[in-house]
């Protein structure tokens, strides 16, 4: 029986509906594939046909909202804002976007973003690593900055944002407000250096 | 900016005190421009260990260019040592400036806190803190919004009708802007910045860590109960829902006729971190005085500045900032109070001072010893204590004078701020701590008003103002 690429689309949602709810009731560690795969009502080894770990599952969330966030972002109509304001809409906008999965990305994001894991199957954190850059590459050549900006300006960023979003996903303080102030002085390091670059 | 905040951070010294323009013409503000240039470009670092490394560069700075000017003073002939000690405060407080501003809102409170104690930090010093309410710098309106869209629930533009980006004014703790409601009024909104307040109250303790050395003092339990006080009054400023309060409180105190303003809080747009209030469109201190205000008007606004300094501390409420920043002076000649977060509540021990004081302020002697006891734990015939029963005298006489005075008091008399000063310089040089923790903030009121006064050059009756609020507070207390 051939599947349809709709009823594909249903099924990829299903997985990471269920995956999201498990994640965020049950725990990161404690949930399994199998576990996904039996609330999304399908086989084990059918998921494996759609996501080869529980980490591409989370990464494929992440991507998910990262994306809608970009869009947000995109579409807010900004007046004459500076590149530190542009940058900070953008990241908090994707924060936001990514609230709900909070109790989980802790551990998740260990794996994905894990430089060190690109050759394993979580690679997948590197095509949101891309996607991210060159989004903010936008930003920044939209603000008369030149691109190709150089790899070390934007492993820098890479590096702040990583321990924005580390410090984000267990951030305590109210509204994560601590968040808001290490975003704000991240952003204040970065721009400084990029400024120093050009 | 950097050649007002140079000019503003002079300005705030009493004229006399200014370097001696024939030495050092051009090296602070030189060294003033280097700094704001440099912090610029710096991240505000919002680590606990990072801010106690550079806390702890900072006093031991303080500390040894101090010992520098103690062993100095040995060799100097008078005047050489007051320009000395001037030279040294203005550099001091231009080393806690970079790091102060470097730091942020956190630690520039723990730095005017540090102000507030005389015997550790002379008065120039905790002026030169005082200017960093006005030249932290700012958030942008993307971090604005957001931590509006957390406090409020809604986005600025959807909350209010105009809300302008820029800051019009800047706080220590964070920033305020003019809005304007849906309803038309005029509004400001303070917003403090995010995480702030618990940074103050994390860093507090490292500043307690770092003066571990009084410890040793025989005194130190007078030192842990004014940092308690400061401690709690910190905490006290970072709560907007508490400074809302106050300033219901404050504005009940107050008639039509006594022509003095207190803002009105607008609950619907306050939170414990968002303050909004009525826009009063008025002039600050330097502004008023650019305009070179007639000596009769001078005199209105001290009178008024004295007024609700009276009207408020026998509530039991001490406006303990009198900052220039703080008052508004109105056209229509009213003025206008700002910024209740700094306002000391007095407990049933310290209205038994009050009372005390009061007797003392119509010359009973017969109290001394029992007011002595509470305020310091000393007892007046023990001779040990000679030096130190000499400074309260000396700073009772100052404190009083004007009270005493019969007719209008000059307060842009040289003589008296002078006498002040070398009092205060004797408080630094006896290293005496003892004290109750009300006086952290009564002396710092008090300084802070009769600095302001004297920069006005006003003429305030205050024998007569006292009697009439004095006897509204015997009247009140006897209803009560």
């Amino acid at each position: 029986m051939r599947i349809t690429a709709e009823a594909k689309i249903a099924t990829e949602q299903r997985i990471l509906e269920s995956a999201a709810k498990l994640f965020t009731t049950g725990g990161w560690e404690n949930t399994t594939t199998r576990e996904i795969a039996a609330a999304a009502g399908i086989a084990t080894g059918t998921l494996f046909n759609y996501f080869q770990c529980k980490e591409a599952i989370a990464a494929c969330l992440i991507s998910v909202a990262l994306t809608r966030a970009q869009q947000e972002f995109e579409r807010r109509a900004r007046d004459q804002e500076s590149l530190e304001e542009d940058l900070f809409s953008f990241i908090w906008t994707g924060l936001k976007r990514l609230r709900g999965y909070r109790k989980f990305l802790s551990p998740a994001a260990e794996t994905i973003f894990s430089p060190l894991a690109r050759l394993s199957p979580e690679h997948a954190g590197d095509s949101i690593r891309i996607s991210h850059l060159e989004a903010v590459e936008r930003i920044i050549s939209g603000h008369g900055i030149a691109a190709p900006l150089s790899a070390v300006t934007m492993q820098l960023y890479w590096t702040l944002y990583l321990g924005v979003f580390a410090c984000w996903a267990a951030d305590t303080s109210p509204n994560q407000e601590d968040t808001l102030a290490i975003l704000d002085q991240s952003l204040k390091l970065f721009i400084a250096s990029l400024r120093r670059e050009k | 900016m950097t050649n007002e905040t140079l000019s503003d951070l002079i300005a705030a010294l009493p004229q006399e005190d200014e370097p001696d323009s024939s030495t050092d013409a051009g090296l602070p503000a030189e060294q003033l421009k280097q700094i704001l240039a440099d912090l610029a470009l710096r991240p505000v670092p919002v680590g606990s260990l990072h801010r106690l490394w550079t806390l702890g560069e900072l006093s031991a700075q303080v500390a040894l260019a101090y010992f520098a000017l103690w062993i100095r003073q040995w060799f100097s002939d008078a005047d050489t040592r007051k320009r000395r000690v001037m030279e040294s405060n203005l550099r001091i407080g231009l080393k806690m400036f970079r790091r102060l501003g470097y730091l942020r809102g956190a630690i520039t409170k723990l730095g005017q806190a540090a102000g507030n104690l005389p015997h550790i930090f002379p008065a120039q010093i905790a002026d030169t803190l005082d200017k960093l309410h006005s030249e932290a710098p700012p958030m942008h309106f993307s971090l604005i919004r957001e931590v509006l869209c957390d406090e409020l629930g809604k986005a600025p533009e959807e909350m209010f009708a105009k809300f302008e980006k820029e800051a019009f004014a800047a706080a220590s703790l964070g920033q305020v802007h003019r809005a304007q409601l849906k309803t038309g009024e005029q509004v400001a909104v303070k917003i403090q910045y995010p995480g702030i307040g618990r940074a103050i109250d994390a860093d507090f303790r490292n500043l307690g860590a770092l003066l571990f050395p009084l410890r040793l003092g025989k005194d130190w339990e007078y030192v842990k109960a004014q940092f308690a006080e400061i401690h709690r009054m910190l905490n006290q400023e970072v709560d907007y829902g508490r400074e809302a309060e106050t300033m219901r409180r404050a504005s009940g105190l107050f008639q039509p006729e006594d022509g003095i303003l207190v803002p009105r809080v607008y609950e619907d747009y306050s939170t414990l971190r968002v303050l909004t209030t009525e826009y009063i469109p008025g002039l600050h201190l330097p502004g008023f005085l650019t305009t070179n205000p007639s000596q009769e008007l001078r005199n209105h606004f001290g009178t008024k500045m004295y007024k609700a300094h009276f009207r408020m501390y026998y509530a039991y409420m001490n406006y303990a900032d009198p900052h220039p920043g703080n008052y508004l002076f109105l056209k229509d000649g009213r003025l206008g109070l700002l910024d209740f977060g700094c306002v000391q509540y007095y407990g049933p021990e310290e209205r038994e001072i009050v009372r005390l004081c009061e007797r003392l302020i119509e010359e009973d002697e017969t109290v001394l010893p029992e007011l002595l006891k509470l305020v310091s734990g000393i007892s007046q015939s023990d001779p040990a204590n000679e030096t130190y029963l000499g400074l309260i005298k000396q700073s009772r006489d100052w404190m009083m004078e004007p009270i005493r005075s019969e007719g209008p008091f000059d307060f842009g008399d040289e003589s008296h701020f002078k006498r002040g000063l070398e009092w205060f310089a004797g408080m630094v040089g006896s290293r005496q701590v003892r004290g109750h923790p009300m006086y952290v903030y009564f002396n710092r009121c008090v300084f802070g008003l009769k600095a302001l006064l004297y920069r006005m050059r006003a003429q305030v009756d205050v024998r007569a103002l006292h009697r009439r609020e004095s006897e509204r507070w015997r009247l009140a207390a006897r209803d009560s």
